[in-house]
């Protein structure tokens, strides 16, 4: 009683202000912005002066508008065809480091995850240098003989758009999917193995359906990501790569109409919302714990 | 000859991680349609024998012969054993229906078929209403019988079992062990079972091969592991018993002297030729159970000597006496005897006069 007494009158006294710093964070720096984001997208713009007068004629624009619900809808199919590219490509990575042993495992690994650590501005010219009439991906192509002239395929638009983002999400589908992979208990694997299954039969019966969980988190990770993002179409999407950030940011910058940006900020939330609750609904093993 | 022909047989089997060796030039056959039990503390190689069968690792040297045929290089995927693994390995995200016709259904039968044979295998290990559950959703006791289930519905030939009871409660444990026996009777099939737990061993096999450091000790039925064990480590190792240090005396017919600390004690070599032709002088030690020793009457003509209750310990059924005897050289024996409900007859600190019968009496070489 003594010794483990000592120890509680202090805890006891410093919990009730933990556990309020553990909400207050939250709430000041995150639930309130975006609640005062909510609140002005139903006010409006008069000359550059804000009427806090509530309207929904934002949301009205938005849904009427010829201009914004194509682009909403393009910019969806851009980011889900990125998740799509990322985790076809990341699935075979994380796979073959589930096969390493040891230390190259993680040496690997930490290598895949370098380009986290790099600047995004640089790293979106790098590829954009790569990417350009005159770049690597054209000379190299030309080079081959694929191609006889520089192609403009994938030269500022919404191809450049989309294997730029591709590029710069691959590690954050990676990552979730190798631990997927790496969680599934080896002797699942020998028990399909000892069940007379052949090495594709346990991979497809075994593996990947356990591994989709994994799967399902990449896949958000990568929309919610490529959705958010307004640099990368800026920097390699030219004219034609309009997308649905940039329309964000120009209400924000340049147009200076806040009250709508908020509006269509709501848009891109509800979208952002519904991807992490499909990937956390799909990220969680079905009612089975190992 | 042996009536029952052997299924599996192992010769000179090795087995080494890296230059560490595990297995030192294993010879064992498995009887077709046998129980056996392989035994011995961890470390002893007994698990890997068991994945050397299943194929789940490759021999360093030796051969697997299955029918007389080798097969030490067939894949795991190939050989027509099953195993039921330690934590059961049931595939989480298949239903119990999934995971018990998992083996028919890679091999392509036919859906129907697969169904009937499933509902049969849940059946006989009385798991018929829970086809739709989950792993996740069973006990332990129900996840083994699953996994039992569907090592048994591709019928192997072999059924390698490792350690599967290891996970469960004492009682759960008891029901599974003649659970398994019966089953194993009802479907015929050979099972190769390893287990730690000499208790386990006892009451479920037809033989027990115990195994200590990588070599096989002694095989046969539980009754002469109990009563013949052939080597120090199989007659401490397996249940209680006394072991008193000597030297060999001479033979007479089926019985053999030792000289020991308690004098000159005479026990049974009938069956045994080598103890028979072991020198005189040879190192050895006089084996006799707990329940074999009692307290010398008159006309006892059997082993006699004296020695000092150190502690009594009441076990339920039995009683357990702690005696030293032998004086200087302090040999530390145990007796045992029914208990009585007025209390035992024995006080500690007293001394008494002790026996056992020369037929109860075993020899050990060191």
């Amino acid at each position: 009683m003594s010794s483990a007494g000592l120890g509680r009158p202090i805890a006891i006294r410093w919990s009730p202000l933990v556990t309020a710093l553990a909400f207050a964070l939250p709430v000041l720096f995150v639930l309130a912005p975006l609640a005062i984001f909510l609140v002005y997208s139903f006010f409006s713009v008069d000359q550059g002066q804000i009427v806090y007068a509530p309207t929904l004629a934002n949301y009205l624009r938005f849904f009427t508008d010829p201009v914004f619900l194509p682009v909403f809808w393009r910019t969806i199919v851009l980011c889900l065809s990125v998740a799509a590219i990322s985790i076809l490509l990341a699935y075979p990575t994380a796979y073959f480091l589930t096969t390493l042993h040891g230390r190259w495992r993680y040496a690997l690994l930490m290598l895949l995850m370098v380009p986290l650590l790099m600047s995004y501005v640089i790293k979106i010219y790098a590829i954009r240098s790569i990417l350009g009439l005159n770049g690597f991906l054209n000379k190299a192509l030309v080079g081959l003989g694929i191609i006889a002239e520089p192609s403009t395929l994938f030269v500022f638009n919404m191809n450049a758009i989309l294997l730029t983002l591709t590029l710069l999400l691959i590690p954050f589908a990676i990552l979730p999917i190798f631990l997927a992979l790496e969680r599934i208990p080896q002797v699942l694997l020998r028990a399909s193995d000892d069940l007379g299954a052949s090495s594709l039969q346990t991979f497809l019966r075994i593996t990947l359906p356990l591994s989709l969980p994994g799967v399902a988190s990449a896949a958000s990770f990568v929309f919610v990501l490529a959705i958010g993002d307004f640099l990368t179409p800026q920097m390699v999407g030219g004219i034609s790569g309009f997308t649905f950030g940039r329309i964000l940011y120009s209400q924000f910058g340049t147009a200076f109409n806040w009250p709508f940006g908020a509006a269509l900020s709501v848009a891109l939330a509800v979208v952002v919302i519904v991807a992490i609750l499909l990937g956390e609904r799909f990220g969680r093993n079905r009612g089975a714990s190992l | 000859m042996n009536q029952t022909s052997d299924l599996l047989t192992l010769r000179s089997v090795s087995k080494s991680y890296g230059t560490v060796p595990v297995l030192y030039d294993i010879d064992l056959a498995i009887r077709d349609g046998e129980f056996l039990t392989v035994l011995g503390p961890s470390g002893s190689g007994k698990t890997t024998v068991l994945r050397l069968i299943g194929g789940l690792e490759p021999l360093t040297s030796g051969e697997i012969r299955l029918d007389g045929r080798d097969i030490s290089g067939m894949p795991i995927n190939r050989r027509p054993f099953n195993t039921v693994f330690q934590d059961y390995a049931l595939f989480p995200h298949l239903t119990v229906a999934g995971n018990v016709g998992y083996g028919l259904s890679v091999r392509h039968v036919p859906r129907k078929e697969i169904a009937r044979r499933v509902a049969e295998a849940l059946e006989l290990v009385q798991l018929g209403r829970f086809t739709g559950r989950f792993p996740a959703q069973l006990s332990g006791g129900q996840r083994q019988r699953v996994a039992l289930a569907r090592a048994l519905i591709c019928q192997p030939r072999l059924v390698l079992l490792d350690e599967p009871l290891a996970a469960l409660d004492l009682e759960l444990r008891r029901q599974m062990q003649e659970f398994l026996k019966s089953i194993q009777r009802e479907v015929k099939t050979t099972f190769l079972f390893v287990t730690h737990d000499q208790e386990e061993a006892i009451g479920m096999a037809d033989r027990i091969c115990v195994m200590e450091a990588g070599h096989i000790r002694q095989l046969g039925t539980p009754h002469e592991l109990y009563y013949k064990p052939n080597c120090e480590f199989v007659a401490r190792f397996f249940g209680e018993n006394n072991l008193v240090v000597g030297t060999l005396g001479e033979a007479q017919g089926e019985f053999r002297a030792i000289e020991t600390a308690l004098g000159r004690l005479v026990c049974s070599v009938a069956g045994q030729p080598h103890l028979k032709a072991a020198a005189i002088g040879a190192r050895g030690f006089a084996a006799f159970r707990p329940e074999a020793l009692h307290l010398a009457g008159d006309g006892d003509a059997g082993n006699r000597f004296s020695g000092t209750i150190a502690d009594l310990a009441f076990a339920g059924s039995s009683t357990v006496a702690t005696i030293t005897a032998g004086g200087d050289t302090a040999q530390r024996l145990r007796l045992r005897f029914p208990s009585r409900v007025d209390g035992s007859v024995l006080r500690a600190g007293e001394t008494v006069a002790l026996s056992f019968a020369p037929h109860e009496g075993h020899l050990v070489l060191a």
